[in-house]
């Protein structure tokens, strides 16, 4: 073992270019399939590519992948808009939501028997967790920086005297879920999405629209923060957005999207930073059938400190630029194709929960 | 510093096998680490590239003067007439003939962009290599990128059949 190593440390990756370039400006950008692939080309290859600090490395240079479900939420489908290629990650056998998303793993939930599940699209690993107790919801699944453990942020509005509030679940863990409290600050949550980042959960309360709730995946605890203004404007929906945090939100006639940015964390400054008017004749045109209403799944895509929105219109996706241009249109010919606001960035790294929790009969993964 | 026509600053790159190029200081600056050293101050007269022969370092130029943006007089007359669009797509006619080298010239430039820190340029000379692992069968790429296979053969099945499907 100690020679493999040394005989794999003292041969070069590639012939010709110094291992740091290989490792870090070549095989950290394949993508996960070819990363998993080039492993078997030689021995060097497998050893350096199968390092955690190379695969959080990888797993920070994946792009966020808008997810969407189809065939009645029983397939969850990400889209490589780069590669205009809409492929299915996994195919459930009765319809499910998808409950979180965070370091390339996703966690779903049965409509009907709350039948909870956890997968990694990437490297297929997959884990059933069981049933939720039928008076409990699923607010946010994060990693617990102090253990490196995953978990799962729980609430009940019903139970016991003093068991009403919210409840800690850690992956791979036999331990019931365990009470932390908190019940005023996440009452008024209904059915917001939570953002991930800075290592705190957010949510923008839609119901009092003035403040985004962050609860701190370390201390476990929750506080407030200030919210825009968002006035009159439909649908609200807070997102990651370039190493910051974003509100997205249209008018009535959806036919303006509004894009929130928080311009710096500490001090809770948001500021409008897009508004973008939808080509709405153009689109009705092109891809609407007649008579057919206007409404559409919107999402936002961020990169490169610009954003484009995507579209789900009549069995299209479109894409439209920050000026309002329809710059690429994709037929996916799925009519019940339905955006979520949770993307998928796909990760390698290796989670010890999956080998502790029991597998399911039925793999949701292709 | 060298100072031209137009009021166009000049700096002098050189190479280690003693080679000077003149060049304009908005053409040197695609490099962010010359960006720095110039920023910092520590560029008065000559910058010293090392590990980076004249011929690499002449095709680095080549690249930063095709790649730099337009600007002034000349270069709002240029946006006028043609759209960024068409820009944008004869920039990459213009890389994929820029990159039409051997495989030691492009390991070569990969090095260099990767020391000058030119992200453009670091990522068209790494795509070549990162399409080569992608889009081949194993036994290609280890012939395409001159590497052997040390794998006993039934190593090889186990590590295949760990992620079976990443080989289909």
């Amino acid at each position: 073992m100690a020679e493999e190593a040394a005989a794999a440390a003292a041969a070069p990756l590639l012939e010709g270019l110094p291992d740091e370039i290989v490792l870090w400006e070549i095989l950290v950008r394949l993508d996960p399939k070819s990363l998993l692939r080039c492993r078997a080309v030689r021995r060097a290859w497998r050893c350096a590519t199968s390092t955690r600090r190379f695969l959080l490395a990888h797993h920070a240079r994946q792009s966020a992948l808008p997810i969407f479900s189809s065939d009645g939420c029983r397939n969850l489908l990400a889209l490589d808009h780069r590669a205009a290629q809409l492929h299915t990650v996994a195919r459930h056998d009765e319809p499910f939501f998808l409950e979180a998303s965070c370091d390339g793993l996703l966690l779903s939930r049965s409509y009907s028997g709350r039948r909870l599940a956890v997968y990694n699209p990437a490297t297929r690993e997959h884990a059933s967790l069981g049933r939720l107790p039928s008076d409990f919801r699923i607010l946010g699944m994060y990693p617990h920086r102090p253990t490196g453990e995953y978990r799962l942020l729980l609430t009940n509005l019903r139970g016991p005297e003093g068991q009403i509030g919210c409840h800690v679940l850690t992956l791979g863990s036999d331990q019931p879920p365990r009470y932390i409290g908190w019940l005023e600050m996440v009452k008024p949550l209904l059915f917001e999405i939570s953002a991930l980042f800075r290592d705190s959960l957010h949510w923008f309360l839609q119901k009092y629209r003035k403040h985004v709730l962050v609860f701190d995946t370390t201390t476990e605890s929750f506080r407030h923060m200030r919210a825009p203004l968002v006035l009159g404007d439909s649908d609200p929906g807070l997102f990651e957005m370039d190493g910051t945090l974003g509100i997205n939100c249209h008018n009535d006639a959806m036919g303006i999207i509004t894009i929130w940015v928080l311009q710096d964390y500490e001090s809770e400054v948001w500021d409008i930073k897009y508004r973008i008017k939808l080509p709405v004749g153009e689109i009705r045109e092109k891809f609407g059938d007649d008579g057919e209403s206007w409404g559409l799944g919107v999402g936002v895509l961020s990169g490169d400190g610009d954003v484009l929105l995507l579209l789900n219109f009549g069995g299209w996706l479109l894409q439209v630029d920050s000026d309002g241009k329809l710059i690429e249109s994709f037929d996916c010919g799925h009519r019940d194709l339905a955006i979520y606001e949770y993307q998928l960035k796909q990760s390698l790294v290796q989670h010890t929960f999956f080998p502790a929790l029991k597998s399911g009969s039925a793999p949701p993964l292709i | 510093m060298a100072t031209r026509e137009a009021g166009k600053k000049m700096i002098m790159l050189k190479s280690p096998d003693g080679m000077e190029f003149e060049v304009e200081e908005a053409v040197a600056m695609e490099s962010q680490t010359i960006r720095k050293m110039i920023e910092d101050d520590c560029a008065d007269t000559a910058i010293l590239i090392p590990n980076i022969n004249s011929k690499i370092l002449s095709r680095v130029i080549e690249y930063c003067n095709k790649h730099v943006p337009t600007t002034g007089a000349t270069g709002a007359a240029a946006s006028d007439t043609v759209a960024p669009a068409a820009l944008a797509e004869d920039l990459k006619i213009w890389d994929a003939e820029f990159i039409k080298v051997n495989r030691a010239t492009r390991f070569d430039l990969i090095q260099a962009a990767s020391y000058l820190n030119i992200k453009g340029l670091l990522d068209l000379t790494s795509q070549t290599t990162i399409d080569t692992i992608s889009d081949n069968s194993l036994e290609e790429i280890r012939s395409f990128l001159s590497t052997k296979n040390d794998y006993l053969p039934e190593e090889e099945q186990t590590i295949r059949r760990e992620n079976q499907w990443a080989f289909q």
